[in-house]
């Protein structure tokens, strides 16, 4: 039960967390974020242009104390660069170790699958991803649509208006929608928002 | 003496080819796939770093990515294109011109 719950967590948490998982050439994109009562923290190095490796740790502040750390790998399968929009495949697997704090750690495992595509006005991506361990395997769906109320220049504030649709399988309340306000500028990118349910969701990433 | 003379000039031509220009040139290169300014960081960083390089600007509405040389400094084609493709886009076309950076950057 605790493993399922852990499991679940993670799927909950990875479907809003990895919002870039590979960057350019050289980068560290350092990604943390909360919605309700999970804190993630993600740190990745992109040591090409289209591969990512680093760090992953999660935190579950509820009735028990969970949380996960592991090591993922993310890759960049396919890029359509076209001249006024950009679409991307992504693709990730990562291993590690979950557990309740004081209850020891058990052997944990993620993968994930993302398609997106986007203009400077319209944003969309489709996720699917898969936890597993020992007894349990559970899969998150998820849509993500946004707006540009505004097209901003390199050096301007960007601003994004997005709606997430989020399923965990097996769950009973197997729907979440999430309502969000992105912003960018230079390295930074923060995004605030709640779920229907008043949930709070927080999202903050840098690449440097 | 003739042959001297014309041996001296080829190499001084030589030199003169190969030499970083002594004048400041904007390079211009026409990038697909920038749509997003956090993305396109990777250029800037990556630009940034070239010694050749004292300007970079991203236009995102043009599609443009303007470069200016230091004085004396040049990059390269290939450098460009290396460049643009470490930080995931693609490069389309790069072209030097006369306008300063200022200007093009204005235009």
């Amino acid at each position: 039960m605790k493993i399922l719950s852990i499991s679940i967590l993670l799927a909950a948490t990875a479907a809003t967390a990895v919002a870039h998982p590979v960057a350019f050439e050289g980068a560290y994109q350092l990604m943390f974020g909360t919605a309700g009562s999970v804190q993630t923290f993600e740190i990745y190095r992109s040591y090409s242009p289209r591969a990512a490796v680093g760090l992953h740790a999660m935190r579950f502040d509820g009735e028990d104390d969970e949380y996960f750390a592991g090591i993922q790998h993310n890759w960049l399968l396919k890029r359509w660069n076209l001249p006024s929009a950009q679409a991307n495949i992504y693709a990730g697997l990562g291993a590690g170790l979950a557990g309740e704090l004081g209850y020891g750690v058990s052997p944990a495992g993620i993968g994930f699958f993302r398609a997106d595509y986007e203009t400077r006005r319209v944003f969309t991506a489709i996720d699917a991803k898969w936890v597993e361990s020992f007894d349990i395997s559970r899969g998150v769906f998820s849509a993500t649509a946004g707006i540009a109320p505004y097209k901003a220049e390199f050096d301007q504030l960007n601003t994004w208006l997005m709606l997430q649709l989020e399923h965990v399988t097996g769950m009973e309340n197997t729907l979440d929608i999430i309502l969000k306000v992105r912003f960018f500028k230079g390295p930074y990118f923060l995004e605030l928002g709640s779920t229907l349910e008043g949930k709070p969701v927080v999202n903050f990433m840098i690449h440097f | 003496m003739k042959i001297l003379s014309a041996i001296s000039l080829l190499a001084l031509s030589a030199t003169l080819a190969n030499a970083a220009p002594d004048r400041v040139v904007t390079v211009k290169t026409t990038v697909n796939g920038m749509v997003c300014s956090f993305c396109a960081q990777g250029i800037l960083a990556h630009f940034k770093k070239h010694p050749a390089v004292s300007n970079v600007h991203v236009d995102l509405t043009r599609k443009l990515v303007l470069l200016e040389e230091r004085k004396g400094g040049s990059i390269t084609d290939e450098e460009i294109t290396d460049s643009i493709k470490k930080s995931g886009f693609d490069p389309v076309k790069i072209e030097r011109v006369k306008e300063s950076f200022d200007q093009v950057k204005a235009r």
